[in-house]
């Protein structure tokens, strides 16, 4: 697939390829949807970087970071915060829970309880948090990247598609190529040092995001983008379509990764770039394995733009 | 207002329509013309069907398919029954009508099979054919072509899996190519010269139209004031002077009291004397819709007969048979106001009769007239300056006469009437004076209904006029221009003129049928000849033809430039077609599945010292995706794409 970052984002790609090696469209498709105010789950085996990834990726932004390994007995309190009884004080005090870090790396989600998990996946969907009938806003922005075990193990709870739905990329991150991988294991990433200080403030997130939003989705491209969300439910092909949050996801992404290119409006390539990453948690196959390449040939050997 | 937001939500062009509608919308095409002429029982069943194929979703049972075939058997023989009549044509009337109503029944009991087989595929056809028996003229010759296109267009619709637009554009485009050569066959390809093959029922109501071959003078006989057309009249050149446009039609020489009679056919007369011609030529042809008489109507005076016609010693042409279809007729005729004859014996007798003791007093003014003046045209004129001295008033209600002396009642006591009663009452007192005369009921037209060369003639028109012989001449006299006064509230102008728009837009749209009828539907060998002699005289006319022919040409392909423009679906798209094609020549195809996006980075990978590819690539994607692009992205495009074609 052919796409060309834009020299604004480069350098927040580079710093973070400096940990992840070989990684850039990883690192891209990451980027974007962090700014198309997504959320990311990454589904890969253990040890191919993916806490690394989003390490450096708060980092590079600026962002608190925050990290909640999930196990079977976690309760929901563990994430959102809990009310203590302060004896000094004699009243009940909120402590937030990790929930309230702008960037949270959700480690091993399939691990909870479905109690656990959905205590997340609301708080994900909402930007809101209530405890004990208290409302608390979710910091602003607010980034989760989840991680998820595709083998199945035992003692997890595989999420529900309603719920991973919320999520709005999922992709893996893979093995490095054979010269990265010499690299790493020669420790050339272990000297780089960490950055001082972010690439990007708070009002440029803010700014890009909402630039992300505002780009532009001619008729033809919508065209395109329909004939993409009904061939996912008539084709057959899968067991159930694209939801309406899924289209929406899909724009949402097409949007930012244009802006990623330095564009403010969406050409059939964006969309043909991250379809399979926006559906590949969306959509099963009805026979055979369902995986973010065959989701993508599927598709776009049967649509394809005219134009 | 669903169904409209409907429409307007549809993607007409991503949606694929099953081959059943498909089917269906052919027959609702084929069917319409069909279903106004069906019998209420066999209308009644068709009903039926439809209320269960539109109720009923699942294929019918055999059960319900056997009730629909008893129902239709039933539809068919109510509809027949008593309309078996062993004459003439209606037999074979009857035999198209049984096979369009068993044709309907079969075709019914197999579209409720909800299966798509051959006969459903056929039958569409059959309906066109077999609804061509059944109509004529303009309309359906127009209505034809629709489904001809319609049925073409269904076609290929099921061809291309059901894609209304895309087979929309591929049939006006087959349409639009054969447009040419239609034009210059229908033209130039030599025609067989043939009566005009009327097909199709006509005549079946048999209606009443202009005065009968008698004319009463007491009732309304002459007096309809209908806007019923008579005949539409097309000149060669202008129309003449509204004072001469008499269309002659039969002559009345027996006066029977309270009406007039045309003279028997037996005792037999002489034929036709030779003579002289005079007068101005003038060729038409005329349109005469059914009239139920034994004659055609041609213009004073008849200069020879019409094919097929015989025209008698009084210039009435005659025909064999009563009119009963719409004849169309060349006609020529001598615009005079006389014309020269022998009069024989029985001619003489028959115009000359008249019976003094019913009109005593116009007898006595006519013994006067006839003592003071010797000459026969002094006697006339005198007899007019009688009747303008009498006050008389035109009239189309006038009082009833007294019909034992229907002279003296009209000049003496009432003197209110119409050309019946001048027209009467001249002859009369004419032939009390010695005069040879008679009456000549026609048409009598004004230019108030032409347009251009084009004339209708419409039931009001009808007239009654004298026909006085003298010096060896007969010579028609205008008897209604005696009247002083006319009675304008009763005129029928008055009751037309109400709406003078919709008479002219009727007047305009008729003139167009007409012009389409006699150039399309009636052209024939003759006029070809005509239209080649025309040109042998008029080389100008080669010119201006060849040139009309190229602007036809032009027209039409602009019109398949315009249809199939739209394939591509943008203008960008088709702004970038030169540079498609000359990559094509240098082996870089754009797969189906590429975007024309990564076909050019493909070619700009492998040839990176095309610069101008690269900006044409970022310029066609925002021409196509950006917010505002302007007319000038376009232009800037096309101009690139030139550059870029000049440099390689």
């Amino acid at each position: 697939m052919n796409y060309t970052i834009s020299s604004e984002f480069t350098p927040i790609i580079d710093a973070v390829e400096m940990h992840l090696v070989g990684k850039r469209e990883t690192i891209a498709l990451s980027l974007a949807t962090f700014f198309a105010r997504g959320h990311l789950l990454l589904e890969d085996i253990p040890g191919v970087g993916k806490t690394t990834l989003a390490k450096c990726l708060s980092q590079v932004l600026g962002l608190d970071f925050g990290r909640i390994q999930f196990t079977s007995d976690m309760l929901p309190s563990d994430i959102l915060g809990i009310n203590y009884y302060n004896q000094k004080e004699g009243s009940f005090i909120f402590r937030k829970g990790p929930i309230f870090s702008p960037f949270l790396l959700a480690d091993e989600i399939n691990r909870s309880m479905p109690k656990t998990q959905s205590a997340l996946l609301q708080a994900m969907e909402e930007g809101i948090v209530t405890i004990d009938a208290v409302s608390y806003e979710l910091n602003k922005p607010f980034f989760i990247i989840g991680t998820q075990n595709p083998y199945e193990e035992i003692g997890t709870f595989p999420l529900p598609n309603s719920q991973l739905d919320r999520f709005m990329c999922s992709f893996g991150i893979g093995y490095p190529d054979r010269v990265s991988e010499r690299d790493i294991i020669r420790g050339k990433t272990e000297n780089i040092s960490t950055l001082d200080q972010p690439l990007l403030t708070q009002a440029q997130i803010e700014a890009y995001m909402k630039k992300a939003s505002l780009a532009t989705l001619s008729d033809t491209l919508l065209d395109f983008l329909q004939n993409i969300i009904e061939f996912t439910r008539n084709s057959g092909r899968f067991e159930y379509g694209l939801s309406t949050r899924g289209a929406l996801a899909l724009t949402a992404m097409a949007k930012s990764w244009a802006m990623l290119q330095g564009r403010d409006y969406v050409i059939p390539d964006d969309l043909q770039m991250i379809s399979s990453v926006v559906c590949s948690h969306r959509l099963v196959f009805k026979e055979g394995t369902t995986t973010t390449k065959r989701i993508h040939d599927e598709i776009f050997t049967h649509i394809f733009p005219d134009i | 207002m669903k169904f409209l937001a409907l429409l307007q939500n549809t993607n007409w062009k991503l949606t694929r329509i099953f081959p059943l509608t498909l089917l269906d919308m052919a027959y609702i095409t084929v069917l319409l013309p069909i279903f106004i002429m069906l019998k209420a029982p066999m209308m009644l069943f068709s009903l039926i069907v439809l209320v269960i194929l539109f109720f009923k979703k699942s294929p019918a049972s055999k059960k319900l398919i056997f009730f629909i075939f008893m129902l239709g058997s039933l539809a068919i023989y109510l509809s027949l029954y008593g309309a078996f009549s062993f004459s003439g044509l209606s037999r074979l009337k009857i035999f198209l009508e049984l096979l369009i109503y068993v044709l309907i029944v079969v075709v019914s009991m197999q579209r409720l099979t909800r299966e798509i087989n051959l006969y459903l595929i056929v039958s569409p056809f059959l309906f066109l054919a077999l609804s061509l028996f059944f109509y004529h003229g303009m309309l359906m010759l127009v209505y034809v072509v629709f489904e001809v296109f319609f049925l073409l267009w269904m076609i290929l619709a099921h061809r291309m899996e059901g894609s209304l637009v895309e087979s929309f554009r591929s049939s006006m485009l087959m349409f639009m190519y054969s447009l040419p050569w239609v034009v210059v066959l229908f033209i130039f390809f030599p025609r067989i010269s043939f009566e005009h093959a009327n097909y199709g029922f006509k005549g079946e109501v048999i209606k009443r139209m202009g005065h009968d071959g008698t004319m009463f003078i007491d009732g309304n006989a002459l007096l309809v004031p209908s806007e019923r057309i008579v005949m539409e009249v097309g000149f060669e050149g202008e129309i003449p002077a509204e004072d001469t446009l008499y269309f002659r039609g039969s002559i009345l020489y027996v006066d029977k009291k309270d009406h007039w009679k045309p003279l028997p056919a037996y005792p037999k007369r002489e034929t036709r004397v030779n003579r002289p011609l005079q007068g101005k030529v003038s060729n038409y042809k005329v349109t005469l819709y059914p009239t139920q008489k034994r004659w055609l109507y041609l213009l004073d005076m008849p200069k020879k007969e019409v094919k097929g016609s015989t025209l008698d010693r009084d210039l009435i042409t005659r025909v064999d048979k009563n009119i009963k279809e719409p004849v169309h007729y060349l006609a020529s005729s001598l615009l005079s106001h006389t014309f020269y004859d022998v009069l024989d014996e029985a001619t003489y007798r028959a115009s000359t009769l008249y019976y003094k003791d019913r009109n005593p007093q116009a007898y006595i003014v006519a013994q006067e007239i006839k003592n003071k003046y010797p000459l026969k045209e002094k006697r006339a004129s005198a007899v007019v300056d009688f009747f303008k001295a009498q006050a008389l008033t035109y009239t189309l209600q006038p009082d009833a006469l007294d019909i034992n002396r229907s002279t003296d009642s009209f000049l003496f006591d009432k003197r209110r009437g119409y050309c019946v009663h001048y027209a009467s009452s001249f002859v009369t007192m004419a032939r009390m004076t010695g005069i040879p005369s008679r009456i000549v009921t026609g048409y009598k037209s004004d230019k108030s209904e032409s347009l251009d060369n084009y004339l209708v003639v419409k039931e009001k028109d009808a007239h009654a006029w004298a026909e006085l012989y003298i010096n060896s001449q007969w010579v028609r006299f205008e008897t209604t221009t005696t009247a002083r006064y006319i009675d304008m509230q009763n005129q029928l102008n008055s009751i037309q003129q109400e709406n003078p728009t919709l008479q002219s837009i009727n007047l305009y749209l008729m003139y167009v049928k007409y012009q389409v009828e006699t150039w399309i539907l009636y052209y024939s060998h003759a006029r070809q000849l005509q239209l080649l002699d025309y040109a042998k005289k008029n080389p100008m006319f080669i010119v201006v033809f060849v040139l009309s022919l190229i602007v036809l040409l032009i027209i039409t392909f602009v019109i398949i430039a315009y249809l199939r423009r739209p394939m591509y679906s943008s203008e960008a798209l088709y702004i970038l077609q030169p540079l498609l094609k000359s990559l094509k020549k240098r082996g870089y195809t754009r797969k189906k599945e590429e975007s024309i996006h990564q076909f050019l980075l493909h070619y700009i990978s492998d040839n990176p010292q095309h610069l101008e590819v690269k900006e044409i690539d970022i310029l066609y994607e925002k021409i196509l995706y950006a917010s505002n692009t302007s007319k000038l992205e376009l232009v800037l495009l096309k101009k690139l794409i030139k550059k870029s074609l000049a440099t390689h």
